[in-house]
């Protein structure tokens, strides 16, 4: 706990330093999203499985969560809270993607 | 042992302090933009690379790294068996330059100046000293040998991989019928759990396949039993590669002899094997051996920036970090956990130049897939969730990456189409940290 204590210390520290600056902005749901692109390419537009940018999956998501695990996606979309998928899916629907499938 | 704790005291306290010091230099002179400093292109260090250029808009990144290119462990157990050419994974630095600005440097990170924040690099043309804001330590693992005569070059690990794996891939092609291939599983923590026992499953099938009747694989297992996908490597031992596979738990390494092949454990010796495949114990990769250690060889950080006790804005990665997790559901160390940790971290230090505190609202995963044969293949999905964390016998001891579980059941599947989305999720897992 002394490692977070003193980074955060640190990191609390820089904030000072610099509260003149604008934060910047990182967009809600980009990191969690991120973790989606090991399988489905960098912000969701292959290579890999299915293209996830550009669509909705929110109930997708819920619905592999809760479903029977069949697949490594209903196992992976066990590893989120609701919230956080809600995130995710809001974020990749944000993005260009390739039109594929 | 006095002078040691003042001097820890005083790099810690000087550390902290050039931290401080140096931000104003990032942020006030807009015309210089912040320096990270990544050591180690395996999929940590070129995910991590990529993505703080892809996020963190005017930052000047450079990745250092020994070799010209990085050869991935992943899939790298079917260039052993010949399935695929060391191409196949051979992953190039070029799509990193050209597609994201990062600037590449051949050499070897051989000191760090903490509190002068710079980073010491040999290189062909003599020693580089680069200055950093935030450095990042990825430089995978390093062997921590038994007792004896060991040599790699006579008894390939073949756990990092490039002539390694050539050495190995050769070796075992020059096996008869009746020889027999010994390997060992280090004790955990390790380098890709599930990685040892989907070699033994690869190699005991192209025995079979090839014909080398009688051809023994025999897996010393350091650990009491199977450390990942229990069923699924159980049933190809047992089931599937039944009377080629010989499986020995308990197994500590006491000693190696590379020049006869021989190797001595806690629960059994063979002498003279046609094949030695001694894969040692691990701790953190050289360079970040330099930096504080925990019991078991590894670098303690902080889960929501990778960011270390002492030094603040170093950072380390990959297979060299510990996580602070739940009892004995430990962080693998694993490519595909490299790339994701590389994502927090690259987001942490982007966030530290505006002055943001780090996300807490982070999870991070590694999912794997596991040939047992030339066909099938098994698959295993792993998550992790910042919150509470708990010791063996439940009780809250912090905050780190929870592991969160669902029950073996489903995770254990071994079937042809698995095997086909292995070459899917590699080539997406590659995509993603190199271009």
């Amino acid at each position: 706990m002394d490692i977070s204590i003193l980074t955060r210390a640190v990191l609390a520290g820089t904030a000072l330093l610099v509260a003149a600056v604008p934060t910047s902005a990182a967009e809600p749901g980009r990191l969690l999203a991120s973790q989606c692109a090991q399988c489905h390419g960098t912000n969701g537009a292959g290579p890999g499985f299915e293209e996830i940018a550009g669509k909705d999956l929110f109930n997708d998501l819920i619905d592999m969560k809760y479903r029977p695990i069949e697949g490594i996606m209903d196992r992976q979309a066990r590893g989120y809270t609701d919230e956080q998928l809600r995130l995710i899916a809001d974020y990749l629907s944000t993005l260009p993607g390739n039109g594929d499938d | 042992m006095k002078n040691t704790l003042n001097r820890r005291q005083f790099l810690k306290l000087a550390s902290a302090m050039t931290a401080l010091a140096a931000v104003p230099r990032v942020v006030g002179a807009a015309t210089t933009a912040p320096r990270v400093v990544v050591v180690g292109g395996g999929f940590g260090g070129a995910t991590l690379a990529k993505y703080v250029r892809m996020w963190g808009g005017n930052v000047q990144v450079t990745l250092v790294d020994a070799n010209p290119n990085h050869v991935s462990c992943i899939l790298s157990n079917l260039v052993v068996t010949g399935a695929l050419p060391m191409s196949r994974i051979t992953l190039a630095f070029d799509s990193l330059k050209a597609n994201h600005g990062v600037t590449v440097m051949q050499g070897r990170a051989v000191a760090i100046d903490a509190a002068g924040n710079t980073l010491t690099v040999s290189t062909s043309s003599g020693n580089k000293v680069l200055p950093y804001d935030h450095l990042v330590l990825s430089p995978g693992i390093d062997f921590v040998p038994a007792a004896g005569n060991w040599s790699p070059n006579l008894t390939p690990h073949a756990w990092q991989a490039g002539p390694q794996t050539t050495l190995l891939k050769n070796q075992l092609a020059a096996m008869s019928s009746n020889d027999t291939f010994v390997m060992t599983v280090p004790k955990a923590p390790y380098r890709c759990p599930p990685g040892p026992y989907e070699r033994a499953c690869v190699v005991a099938d192209y025995l079979k396949r090839k014909g080398r009747t009688g051809a023994k694989v025999i897996v010393l297992d350091a650990n009491a039993s199977i450390t990942a996908e229990p069923e699924a490597f159980g049933h190809a031992f047992n089931v599937t590669h039944a009377g080629v596979i010989q499986y020995v738990p308990n197994a500590t390494v006491l000693s190696v002899d590379s020049s006869t092949r021989s190797i001595v454990t806690s629960a059994k010796t063979v002498n003279n094997a046609k094949v030695l495949n001694y894969i040692p114990n691990q701790r953190a990769g050289a360079i970040a051996a330099t930096l504080p250690l925990n019991s078991t060889g590894f670098v303690a950080v902080d889960p929501l920036t990778y960011g270390i006790a002492s030094y603040p804005n170093i950072h380390v990665i990959g297979d060299s970090c510990a996580v602070p997790s739940s009892d004995g559901k430990a962080v693998p160390k694993s490519g595909h956990m490299a790339n994701s940790e590389a994502k927090i971290c690259a987001d942490a230090i982007i966030r530290s130049f505006t002055g943001e505190a780090p996300d807490e609202d982070i999870a991070t995963s590694s999912a794997c897939f596991s040939p047992i044969t030339n066909k099938t293949s098994s698959w295993l999905s792993t998550n992790f969730i910042y919150g509470d964390i708990f010791d063996a016998s439940g009780n809250v001891k912090g905050k780190g990456m929870h592991r969160v579980d669902v029950g073996e059941a489903a995770a254990d599947m071994v079937d042809g189409d698995s095997y086909q989305d292995m070459f899917i999720w590699a080539d997406s897992m590659f995509a993603d940290s190199y271009i």
